[in-house]
């Protein structure tokens, strides 16, 4: 079985990903798929401006690489 | 999604009023694409709040007159009576890490492909996953609940994953440099990247 770590932001976005886990569909494909759930860059504030906002949003664990897929 | 007392029935009267979205994100993109056919760009107010739910809080809070959504807030929303006043649909992506290997790529677009068959021959029955999420269902309950029968279907539409045409990136490329959201001196072609998607949309041989 060949693993894969996968980041779940919002679930609207990851259903059939959901769905295919929960119906062993990776399984079948030889995928060992793990779950992670995104988590904030930083402290939301209320803001006009984009550039004070960290475009990396929730997907952490993406950029440090501890993850190697995830939707949007 | 505007509240249910709102005045505003058509995206043309929000000029210069807080709309509530996430910055670099699906509902900052979505926004400016549908507001820009209303309004001029110096009116057009998107005021970052974060989540969805932080975004539809401060809309049934007063504090934003609308908020950029998604599901199962839409479905929420329209439950308590709020009013859409534009609704747009945009391309989700896979974003997938350098290490990822073609062949794995293939095995895990072969598998979601099954679930989105699933999917659509039966939509309602798998939405008690945007129901009982463990980071929604309180918030959720807080306004009421949910259940599958509250959602519009159509409204979820899921498609086989296939790589972005040229045309999609450069005309998605020129919009954002003309909103300043990428700077001109990147070139489309540097930002992304097909050729592991490509080859993956290659069927199995199976």
């Amino acid at each position: 079985m060949k693993k894969v770590v996968s980041e779940v932001s919002g679930t609207v976005f990851s259903l059939p990903w959901l769905i295919a886990r929960d119906q062993g569909l990776f399984e079948a494909e030889g995928i060992d798929m793990e779950f992670v759930r995104a988590r904030p860059s930083g402290a939301v504030t209320h803001t006009e401006n984009p550039e004070e906002v960290n475009p990396i949003l929730g997907h952490v664990a993406f950029e440090e690489a501890r993850v190697s897929i995830y939707r949007a | 999604m505007v509240r249910p007392d709102s005045p505003h029935n058509y995206p043309g009267t929000l000029g210069h009023r807080p709309i509530a979205v996430q910055f670099h994100a699906g509902s900052h993109y979505v926004a400016l694409r549908l507001l820009e056919g209303y309004l001029p760009k110096e009116k057009i107010k998107l005021v970052h709040y974060g989540s969805p739910q932080q975004r539809f809080e401060a809309m049934w809070n007063g504090e934003v007159d609308a908020c950029v959504v998604m599901e199962p807030w839409i479905a929420l929303a329209e439950k308590l009576g709020c009013k859409a006043v534009c609704e747009g649909h945009y391309l989700g992506a896979e974003n997938a890490s350098d290490d990822m290997d073609e062949a794995t790529f293939a095995a895990i677009n072969r598998a979601v492909a099954k679930a989105v068959d699933m999917l659509n021959a039966d939509k309602r029955k798998y939405l008690h996953y945007l129901i009982e999420d463990p980071r929604m269902a309180a918030a959720l309950q807080k306004y009421g609940g949910l259940t599958p029968e509250d959602f519009h279907l159509p409204r979820l539409r899921y498609s086989y994953t296939t790589p972005y045409t040229d045309e999609i990136v450069e005309d998605t490329y020129h919009w954002m440099v003309r909103w300043g959201l990428l700077t001109g001196a990147a070139c489309s072609a540097d930002l992304v990247d097909n050729r592991v998607c490509s080859a993956a949309d290659t069927p199995a041989a199976d």
